[in-house]
């Protein structure tokens, strides 16, 4: 329950991808209705699938309490996954807006 | 049947999200920018997730992975890093797509109401 094996990275990440963003990428994808809207769609199917993952009664994944904050919401999925999770997907994103398309031509 | 369960998870989040390549600009068929924007954030996490399953941070219920191992991991975890951002740059793709199909319908109403 003290959290510094998977509360404090999952935190720290969070803050990398928005320091990253804000001072060095600055893409300006925080500012598009599109990416707030898919997050709440990924938000969504996450949901599902880390609820799958993360059951009490038949695990995939086994988390050592110790090292996590204990909330575990909805379900039985820890609070900090949906940290990683949202660091994971926006860096990606961040780094596909800053790429130009492979076609030419495009925005 | 169990053990397959992690990867038959993976495999239908790329096919839920599969039609979405045929509607906008595409993720698949982008495969330079896809490489150049996953491989960076690939190796941070994987390195992450090394660091945490050493440590018994979490670890992964035997009964549900294939037993295939990558270096350092089951092979559905290394999977996972890949499929899942695939999954979140479909959405944008299609959210992006829908709101430039709705922005074009905006203009052309408002230039047939100026005429």
């Amino acid at each position: 329950m003290i959290g510094l094996g998977y509360t404090l990275p999952a935190i720290i990440s969070v803050v990398v991808v928005c320091v990253l963003e804000l001072a060095a990428l600055r893409t300006g994808l925080f500012r598009t209705p599109a990416y707030w809207i898919a997050m709440v769609i990924v938000f969504g199917f996450q949901i599902l699938i880390d609820g799958w993952l993360t059951k009490l009664s038949a695990p995939i994944v086994i988390y050592n309490e110790e090292h996590t904050s204990g909330v575990r919401f909805p379900w039985d999925i820890p609070i900090e996954d949906f940290l990683f999770g949202w660091a994971l997907v926006t860096a990606v994103l961040l780094l596909w807006v800053r790429e130009r398309p492979d076609r030419e031509g495009g925005r | 049947m169990d053990r397959w369960q992690y990867l038959l998870i993976l495999g239908g989040c790329l096919l839920i999200t599969l039609p979405i390549e045929f509607f906008g600009d595409g993720v698949y068929r982008q495969p330079i920018r896809l490489l150049r924007a996953l491989t960076p954030v690939l190796v941070v996490f994987l390195v992450w997730d090394a660091i945490a399953i050493s440590l018994d941070i979490w670890r992964y219920n035997p009964r549900y992975v294939s037993g295939i191992n990558v270096p350092f991991m089951p092979l559905e975890e290394f999977l996972f890093f890949v499929v899942i951002p695939v999954c979140g740059l479909l959405s944008y793709s299609a959210v992006s797509a829908t709101l430039g199909i709705l922005r074009n319908r905006q203009h052309k109403t408002a230039d047939r109401s100026r005429r």
